[in-house]
């Protein structure tokens, strides 16, 4: 009898024993939120990197250390963080940019907040209305194909020149680009490519393209660092970034880049920085935002991320001298890519999947 | 009756099943919510726009085409190995049918990591983003059914009928149409229609491997809902999947009836020594398919976990224990170890606790309302479990998204069938006369349970909860949509890892498999030791 009971009790605790473990897992990460009084959560996606020296400045000034939270593509971190609006993964959420800005509208994903000091931002990287009180612009950038110009050297292939070239057999099965379904610069080239084509026939130019043999790739990642030639694949000319040349010269140890931009390829972007609704600091993620725009920050954002700051800050010596900035970016304006984002995805994957 | 009414396990049981019918529920109508009613008003654009889309059509059709052609390749290369199995008695036969079973208790994505391993950037050859790895992986994943399923046919068909109908003048073939086709048959059907269901729903296989271009309906539930944020589209999806796979179970249901189960079969059949060349090839055929399907994806996971660069190292290994920059994952991997072990031990032991006493409540009726329900989370893809359970728990007045205990809940969803159809065929055989018994000498209802039919399920109740915890383990359809970013549990882990393929985290997703491969490896040897040999998983 006793022993039989004993079992009992065994079965009890051990039960007991596993819940209060589990909880203790719980309890530990409201600690954490709890103790996050000096913590101040950055959501944002993989390839960003901490502008170190600004993020000390901001920890002096406001003892708070900025943890960054990636979560993925552009694309994945949106969509994240809209399927846990009001309950959120950090305080500040910064990578929404232009194309997605609207979308960021939704599920009353942001609190409304404009920096004290907004007017140093210029107009027209700010958004207006209800978009424009919860997004405020951090960095601007082109999204443009990159291309290998040693590999065309060795060839003996003239790079190709405008937009419309890569849809030529000479350059059949060179092109990577990424999928606007995940991937932000993948989605800012689509609309560079409506801008350019108009409704009636940016499909077509896709359907050339695909007849020339481009490749879709999920991420940037994935298609800079996998299949771009400079980085050892196969490709080369890749969807990147204006900035991304000066990237080969701070970090390739190289007198000049490997990579030209093909400016007549590129479109706009700029990337926004909001507060999360339910965000654990709320005050010390609007300390954040207005620091995103901050001197400190901004200018050390071109070596840290490869971006232009949208305030007026000096730009460092590799980036004058080697990022170009295409004079007439293609582009739509925003009222356009909210009416028109869903359906030229899903036509797009129609397309193209 | 009267004396059923009193007895308070009973009453347990009905409220567990209806918990199960609950939990099943409740999901799923929250996808149905989400797509009539995305705002506030009901609407059937979602359905609409999916169903008339061109590519919708062309995603099935490749999701079907894809399950077929996986099953035909699992089927074509298993049956050989079954029948050679099954009639032949040679040195390391045990070992080879072990090492055929061993990937379908592996989690899924711990298939894609090792077959992208072999066919990706860094393997042999370059597959990404092509159907191959894909039918590799199902073929690697599912062998186990066809082996188990048709083998236990097989070994069921009796010797004395082939040998009296050789006697009585059938050629070898013809004894094989008309003596062995007819009894292996059922076994035959049901070993295809499980593997089709399961390639069917198959979902971090195609997620690690397809990179991004390959998708079916399960990966496109997903897609929509995480990455476009289409939750309506993503809904219409998983109701289409929803009745594709009752459509797949009701025939498994009709074509597999009759087949024989693995722990039906009492006597030991009589094998012989392959002795022709022909015999001894095939006996070498399946040997080397074994061991090529099985086991080389699982040696290549560890070789990788253990190149760093040119070299052999423990680096990946050891940087298990700190957050990596550039990899993609916020905390350290070990921490994902913590989680997942934590939620599958909770999970399993709510399984456990649901699955027992719902078991019992519906062993009476052999294909009742009651058995059904038990079987319904069988039925809902992990993909819509995971995207009801947030649509339903993820949004006030019930708002878990931010608990931990949101994934033990999801993962037990899918750990409740498991240790059903562990403990029911146990509860069924037992002898009613014993409670019978043991009510007449004066035990309450109570007491009855606790001494007599207890001790006679634990080994299958045991057994039935190393799968769950095992399933647990390694579940990620559903995991996916609920766990955190700071609280991934390890499959989650590894398929953050694995998106970015220029990270550095593509060796640490490859110690972390095979951590999860030894952890199931550990799970599945304390059962076997505590409950005895498992013969039944992996037949159907």
């Amino acid at each position: 009898m006793s022993r039989r009971h004993l079992r009992l009790i065994c079965a009890v605790a051990l039960s007991a024993l596993l819940v209060a473990a589990c909880g203790d897992d719980d309890g530990g990460s409201e600690g954490t939120s709890e103790a996050a009084s000096e913590k101040v959560v950055l959501l944002t996606y993989d390839s960003f990197a901490l502008p170190e020296e600004a993020a000390k400045e901001f920890e002096r000034l406001t003892g708070a250390t900025i943890e960054v939270r990636a979560t993925g593509d552009s694309g994945t971190l949106l969509t994240g963080a809209l399927l846990s609006a009001g309950a959120p993964e950090g305080d500040v959420i910064f990578g929404i940019d232009n194309t997605l800005a609207t979308r960021a509208l939704s599920e009353d994903l942001l609190e409304p907040f404009t920096p004290d000091s907004i007017d140093r931002v210029p107009e027209r990287y700010r958004l207006e209305g209800d978009a424009g009180e919860r997004l405020t612009p951090i960095d601007a950038g082109e999204v443009c194909v990159n291309l290998d110009r040693s590999w065309f050297a060795e060839k003996g292939l003239a790079p190709p020149a405008t937009l419309e070239s890569l849809t030529d057999p000479a350059y059949r099965d060179l092109l990577v680009v990424e999928s606007p379904v995940t991937s932000s610069p993948g989605l800012a080239f689509l609309l560079g490519t409506i801008d350019r084509y108009g409704e009636d026939g940016w499909q077509d130019y896709w359907r050339r393209l695909t007849a020339n043999g481009v490749r879709v790739r999920p991420s940037w990642d994935d298609a800079y660092y996998s299949d771009y030639t400079v980085s050892g694949g196969d490709r080369p000319l890749v969807l990147s970034y204006a900035s991304s040349p000066p990237v080969e010269v701070v970090f390739g140890e190289l007198e000049e880049p490997s990579s030209e931009v093909l400016l007549d390829s590129c479109a706009d972007q700029v990337e926004y920085a909001g507060v999360l609704r339910g965000a654990a600091n709320p005050e010390l993620a609007r300390r954040l935002v207005e620091f995103m725009i901050s001197e400190e920050w901004q200018s050390e954002l071109p070596l840290s991320n490869f971006v232009f700051p949208v305030v007026d800050v000096e730009l460092p010596e590799e980036f004058r001298r080697w990022a170009q900035r295409a004079e007439d970016p293609a582009g739509l304006p925003p009222e356009r890519i909210d009416a028109g984002r869903e359906r030229w995805i899903e036509q797009w994957r129609d397309l193209m999947e | 009756m009267s004396r059923r009414s009193r007895d308070p396990v009973a009453a347990v049981g009905l409220v567990a099943v209806a918990v199960v019918a609950l939990a099943v529920a409740v999901p799923v109508l929250a996808v149905l919510w989400r797509t009539l009613r995305p705002e506030d008003s009901w609407t059937l654009e979602a359905f609409g726009r999916i169903l008339s889309s061109s590519r919708t059509w062309r995603l099935i059709g490749v999701t079907v085409a894809q399950a077929a052609a996986s099953c035909a390749v699992t089927m074509a290369v298993g049956v050989p190995v079954a029948w050679v199995l099954s009639r032949y008695r040679f040195p390391g036969r045990s070992a080879v049918r072990l090492a055929a079973t061993v990937p379908f208790v592996l989690p899924s994505v711990v298939i894609g990591s090792a077959f992208a391993s072999l066919l990706g950037p860094r393997g042999l050859v370059d597959l990404r983003a092509t159907w191959w790895p894909i039918l590799a992986a199902h073929l690697c994943f599912n062998l186990a059914v066809v082996v188990r399923t048709v083998g236990a046919g097989l070994d069921a068909v009796p010797a004395d009928l082939e040998s009296a109908g050789r006697l009585l003048g059938a050629t070898p073939p013809g004894v094989l149409r008309r003596v062995v086709l007819p009894t292996v048959a059922p076994a035959l059907w049901a070993a295809a229609v499980i593997v089709f269901l399961f390639c069917l729903t198959s979902f971090g296989v195609i997620v690690i491997l397809g990179g991004g271009r390959v998708s079916t309906v399960e990966v496109e539930i997903w897609t929509r809902a995480t990455r476009q944020f289409d939750l309506s589209g993503a809904g219409v999806l998983s109701m289409l999947q929803l009745l594709a796979v009752i459509a797949a179970l009701v025939a498994h249901a009709r074509l597999g009836r009759g087949a024989v189960r693995a722990t039906h079969v009492d006597a030991e059949p009589r094998r012989r020594r392959p002795t022709s060349g022909p015999q001894r090839l095939a006996v070498l055929g399946a040997v080397g398919a074994v061991a090529v399907v099985s086991v080389v994806p699982v040696l290549a996971l560890f070789e990788r976990s253990l190149r760093v660069g040119d070299r052999l190292g423990t680096d990946h290994w050891r940087n298990l224990g700190s957050a990596t920059a550039g990899t993609g994952l916020v905390v350290a991997p070990v921490r994902a170890v913590a989680t997942s072990v934590g939620a599958a031990t909770v999970a399993t032991l709510l399984s456990v606790l649901v699955a027992v006493p719902a078991a019992r409540a519906v062993r009476t009726r052999s294909g009742g309302w009651g058995d059904r329900v038990l079987l319904l989370p069988l039925g809902v893809s992990a993909t819509t479990i995971g995207l009801g359970l947030l649509l339903a728990v993820g949004r006030p007045p019930v708002d878990l998204r931010g608990s931990w205990w949101i994934v033990p809940l999801a993962q037990s969803l899918v750990a409740i069938p498991l240790v059903v159809r562990s403990v029911l065929p146990p509860l069924r055989t037992l002898p009613g006369n014993m409670l019978d018994s043991a009510a007449t000498l004066g035990a309450p209802p109570g007491a009855r349970w606790w001494r007599v039919e207890l001790p006679l399920v634990r080994r299958a109740a045991v057994a039935g909860a190393g799968l769950a915890l095992v399933a647990c383990l390694g579940e990620f359809g559903a995991t996916v949509f609920v766990a955190r970013a700071e609280r991934p549990t390890v499959p989650v882990a590894i398929s953050r890892l694995m998106s970015r393929p220029g990270g550095a985290g593509f060796g640490q997703a490859m110690a972390l498999s095979c951590v999860l491969v030894l952890l199931c490896a550990a799970v599945l040897f304390a059962v076997d030791r505590i409950a005895g040999g498992d013969e039944a998983a992996g037949t159907f």
